[in-house]
């Protein structure tokens, strides 16, 4: 087949190439960017299609998501209950629930149209530190079904609300004194779950996945969905255990027409031992295509702060909570780092708490003095507590970071009250001191943590504007410039995909987000509000009407 | 079903836990079933394997052995149905793990026995441990959850660390050993099955153990009230009991301030209760377990 040149006509192009930062008109052939200009190019480029449907609108690149879960695209198939309005795979928008009135209805209306009775009922994302007044109770579960096993996951994934049928076949009575079942002030249970011991029990007993099957086929076409949707053209699935049935459904759903994503799954290393896990990814590796990226691999170093089991530094936790767990030890984390690093692999490290920060920037800086390696780009995730001088260290051994600025307007309260204090909580994912250490920044949601949304991340570091409208940190708010890099080709670098994607660059992939307005010439506290028209991925539109 | 004896083997990186449990599956007598909290690291002597496959080891012995990832309720699940006929299940904790979160499974899953909580210590390495910035804090909590601590590399081990051992955890058994040597009699808590006395306090093994057999039904409250204000020497009630009204006996097991109460189909009702040479007497004990009845 002959190939084809379209040129996209816009209001107007931002490149994120320093040598062209804006344009009107991009030529597409091949799934690739054939040149970027103004009107010449028309007559430039040769026989070509002049597309300009998208003539009102801005054109900016495809938004790249560096941390986030395909999972995502499970949740969809149980009910969501979370506090905050969310957009499923379908397109359908859901207002989320302020009461537990509402809620309990919701559960119920659904709890009558499901059919067989033995088939769990499993809702996500409930958040219950938004609600005054009375917490979730027993009785309410019960007044959704007796007969059927109802679970409420709360977004945290440690702790969730579960029915009397659950109870009793997990075998947790009234009688019992366990850690994790929750009493209320009469000593009766509520039908909270805390912690793994428990939930494990109760998971197993419902008699079905629920929020921990493995991806398959479908799930990889509404992660799809949903991220086609907010302009998202790369993402990650960080991390995964890439069983071969994953791989597999990986490779068949990014091999379809009109899947949407470019899509870059990372080993979860610690399912592996050292050397098979190293193995494994040269392995996975030879199945790489245009769509599918694996080579990087992903290490958890501790727990999460809103849950207390992130590891800080002196003075640790605000409310006094004991320091949080380590996930692995630090000299086993030390010889992790070592050997990928010496197998030429990109490590990813989940670090949340500044104690977990600081032990991965030792032990990379360890790793990358005994072997030098140039533009390994190991990057920390998340990072939420690093401090000026940390960000410095990162910078002397080439580390990059991926700051989680969503948690600004989800958590932000709650690290200002409970977790960390008002004063930690100034430099809460620190973008501006990142930026000026010189340490290259990405932002990101954790979807499905906090939903995928790129203009919204970019909204979260440009403002830091918390739930309750309380701007914490205004010194480390970035401009829009930075922050529209720092979901396009900052992400792209810290996963070694710049040269491909992340800009409107000649011989890059056609990876467009269409939007209705210039993000860098709008509203700075609107910037949320802007619509994404279209979604381009190599050159295929995927329009959003 | 006669429950399972299930032990815990925690300790922090290096300590030699799978020395210990290496050791264990050479020796053994009955059928160990080996849960490793660690993806990718058994790592079991050559001689002893029969074969083995993507999730478990299989020993020449008739022990098996697999690894498994965060969900340890769902390994330890996994690793019963597969394997039928195990004896003795021990899991072997992560380095980095808090022992008796991992021990809580065996009250949470039923079927089991937990027997002592077993820490492997590092006679070298410990008191530099106590003092990392970075671990210090995960080594002594490791310690504060056993009840029974194995001081490993003793022939090296330096009077700093038995006293760090010492001062962090007086209540524990300490047991020194050499390239993790020690008997398996020690992976279980001594229990002699009740003589026609109705109470009997037996001291071995510095652990004791005392039987009640209680001549009726525990009042619900009562017995609650027992169980919260035991005292920390005792570290283990199990056996049946009948509660209140209820014609149906109840399975009890108690470990650490925790305890579950499930319907249970056994015949004869009798408790043991275990715990250190600190253990309130055999008459003290009569007058609590007694004031915890209906009547």
């Amino acid at each position: 087949m002959p190939s084809e040149t379209r040129i996209f006509k816009a209001n107007r192009i931002v490149t994120m190439n320093t040598s062209l930062p804006q344009a009107t008109h991009v030529a597409v052939r091949d799934g690739r960017i054939l040149a970027v200009g103004g009107p010449e190019l028309v007559d430039a480029v040769g026989p070509a299609t002049l597309d300009d449907r998208f003539a009102g609108n801005v054109i900016v690149p495809g938004f790249v998501e560096g941390h986030g879960h395909a999972a995502d695209g499970l949740m969809w198939r149980n009910p969501y209950v979370g506090y905050f309005p969310r957009t499923a795979p379908d397109g359908a928008r859901h207002a989320g629930f302020r009461n537990l009135r509402d809620l309990i209805d919701q559960l119920r209306w659904t709890e009558a149209a499901m059919t067989g009775p033995d088939k769990p009922l499993v809702a996500w994302g409930f958040d219950p530190i938004y609600f005054d007044g009375p917490r979730l109770t027993l009785a309410d579960l019960d007044s959704i079904s007796t007969r059927r096993a109802v679970v409420v996951a709360h977004v945290s994934g440690h702790i969730q609300n579960v029915n009397s049928v659950v109870l009793q076949r997990a075998g947790f009575s009234a009688d019992s004194n366990l850690q994790g079942l929750v009493r209320d002030a009469a000593g009766q249970l509520t039908g909270e779950l805390q912690g793994p011991a428990v939930m494990g029990r109760a998971s197993r007993v419902t008699g079905d996945p629920g929020l921990t099957r493995v991806l398959d086929v479908p799930a990889l076409r509404d992660f799809g969905k949903l991220t086609r949707r907010v302009g998202v053209t790369t993402a990650t699935d960080l991390a995964n255990t890439l069983a071969d049935e994953t791989v597999t459904a990986m490779h068949v759903a990014t091999a379809e027409d009109d899947f949407p994503l470019r899509l870059v799954p990372a080993l979860r290393a610690r399912d592996y031992g050292v050397r098979e896990g190293i193995a494994r990814i040269a392995a996975l590796r030879r199945l790489n295509s245009e769509r599918l990226h694996f080579g990087v691999a992903k290490l958890v170093v501790d727990g999460s702060i809103q849950g207390f089991t992130a590891r800080l530094r002196w003075p640790g936790y605000h409310n006094g909570a004991p320091n949080g767990l380590w996930y692995v030890a630090p000299a086993e984390l030390g010889g992790i780092i070592e050997a990928y690093h010496q197998a030429g692999i990109q490590l990813h490290l989940h670090t949340n708490g500044d104690e977990a920060s600081e032990l991965a920037i030792e032990m990379i800086g360890r790793a990358v003095s005994a072997h030098p390696r140039l533009d390994h780009r190991h990057t920390l995730q998340h990072c939420q507590m690093a401090e000026e001088a940390m960000f410095r260290r990162m910078n002397t051994f080439g580390i990059c970071v991926n700051l989680f600025a969503n948690h600004i307007y989800y958590w932000g309260e709650q690290h200002r009250a409970l977790t960390i204090g008002p004063s930690r909580a100034q430099r809460l994912n620190a973008c501006a001191t990142a930026l000026r250490a010189g340490v290259p920044l990405a932002i990101h949601s954790d979807t499905p943590v906090t939903p995928v949304d790129p203009l919204f991340t970019m909204w979260c570091a440009v403002n830091r504007f918390t739930a309750q409208d309380r701007v914490l940190g205004p010194y480390e708010r970035i401009t829009p410039e930075q922050a529209l890099h720092a979901v396009t080709l900052g992400p792209a670098y810290t996963l070694h995909m710049d040269h491909l994607i992340g800009s409107i660059d000649v011989g890059k992939f056609a990876d467009f987000a269409v939007l209705d307005r210039d993000p860098l010439a709008f509203e700075k506290m609107k910037i949320r509000e802007i619509s994404v028209r279209a979604t381009i991925s190599g050159g295929r539109v995927f329009d959003n009407a | 079903m006669t429950p399972i004896p299930l032990t815990v083997i925690g300790g922090f990186l290096g300590a030699g836990k799978t020395t210990l449990v290496n050791h264990f599956l050479r020796t053994a007598t009955r059928r160990i079933g080996v849960l490793v909290n660690d993806f990718g690291a058994i790592n079991i002597d050559a001689a002893l394997i029969a074969s083995r496959d993507s999730e478990m080891v299989a020993l020449t012995n008739g022990c098996v052995c697999c690894g498994t990832g965060d969900d340890l309720g769902a390994g330890l699940v996994r690793l019963m149905a597969r394997e039928r006929g195990i004896e003795h299940v021990i899991i072997e904790a992560s380095g980095v793990s808090d022992p008796w979160r991992v021990a809580q499974l065996a009250l949470v899953e039923p079927g089991f026995n937990l027997e002592p909580i077993v820490v492997v210590a590092d006679g070298v390495a410990l008191p530099r441990q106590l003092r990392d910035r970075w671990v210090s804090d995960t080594v002594r909590g490791q310690l504060l959850a056993a009840e029974l601590v194995v001081l490993n590399k003793a022939e090296h081990a330096t009077a700093e660390a038995r006293a760090a051992i010492q001062a962090i955890r007086p209540e524990a058994r300490l047991i020194e050993t050499r390239h993790g040597v020690m008997s398996a009699d020690l992976l279980q808590f001594p229990t002699r099955p009740p003589s026609r006395f109705r109470a009997e306090v037996v001291v071995e093994h510095a652990f004791q153990s005392w039987h009640f057999i209680p001549d009726g039904p525990f009042d619900r409250d009562r017995l609650r009230a027992l169980l919260v204000g035991l005292p920390a020497s005792v570290l283990r009630v199990k056996g049946f009991c009948r509660l209140g009204r209820e014609a149906a006996p109840h399975l009890l097991q108690f470990a650490s301030g925790q305890w579950a109460l499930s319907s249970s189909d056994a015949l004869e009702p009798g408790l043991v209760v275990i715990g250190t040479p600190m253990m309130p007497d055999s008459d003290e004990l009569t007058a609590l377990f007694d004031a915890a009845l209906s009547h």
